[in-house]
């Protein structure tokens, strides 16, 4: 079996970040050699969309000053993993209870296309630290 | 790494975001076609063949869009989304109020 395939990416909390993860998304999907487009765009989605989280949730709560977040991204023979570590307030949030807005709404789809991209989403506070796993199977 | 281009048409006016329509550029979608309907537009065609990613923001903006344009007497109709754009769409049933048209031209006769 290969080697696992791995890159970290360190950004600060800013919006202009997500363009940053989007282009390192792309340079590590290519040393992976992934052919499924499938795999690639619900991964990707679901990547982009829990950034956005940590952003938004930053700047709601206390602000991007000296915030940042990491994100580690993972290839070995059997799933691609995401694990994102940042720095901010705890995250209230309970994954359960996610639903996916209605048509007519204009947000609220972030995390709710998350859950539904990914075979798993899972979100923890470790260390001062909240920590967002995702696992897409290959 | 975005740009829309705005060309005007027969009929409407044609929107074409290139790249990625995330958190990072949606609000830029808002206010172009704010712009077009303030000026007197109503048939907004967003062509989505060149836009590679949409994020739940970039969708967020396209509802948003279809609900002014509706307001003001219009429609908003997206053309060709790539393969991403269309997962997103079916995964957030929001291909039931936005399907998408075959062209431009599809989208701007009907």
């Amino acid at each position: 079996m290969s080697d696992p395939v791995q890159r970290v990416v360190i950004v600060p909390a800013t919006i202009e970040s997500i363009d940053v993860v989007q282009e390192e998304f792309a340079e590590w999907w290519a040393a992976v050699g992934e052919s499924s487009s499938e795999t690639r765009f619900k991964f990707e989605t679901a990547v982009v969309e829990i950034a956005t989280n940590i952003v938004e949730h930053t700047h709601r709560a206390e602000g991007s000053a000296g915030r940042g977040y990491s994100l580690e991204l993972t290839a070995d023979a059997t799933q691609v993993s995401a694990v994102f570590s940042d720095n901010g307030k705890p995250a209230d949030i309970d994954l359960s209870t996610v639903t996916m807005a209605d048509v007519d709404d204009e947000s609220g789809r972030g995390l709710a296309l998350a859950i539904a991209a990914l075979d798993s989403l899972d979100y923890r506070r470790e260390g001062g630290r909240n920590v967002w796993t995702l696992v897409c199977a290959r | 790494m975005t740009s829309i281009d705005v060309r005007e048409a027969d009929g409407g006016v044609v929107l074409a975001p290139t790249g990625r329509l995330t958190v990072v550029t949606a609000p830029n979608l808002r206010s172009a076609v704010a712009d077009r309907i303030a000026a007197g537009d109503r048939i907004i065609v967003v062509d989505l063949s060149a836009t590679d990613f949409v994020d739940s923001s970039g969708l967020g903006a396209l509802v948003s869009c279809l609900k002014s344009a509706r307001q003001a007497g219009g429609d908003l109709r997206i053309v060709a989304p790539t393969e991403q754009v269309s997962m997103v769409l079916k995964m957030t049933n929001l291909d039931r109020i936005l399907q998408p048209r075959a062209s431009v031209a599809d989208a701007l006769r009907d």
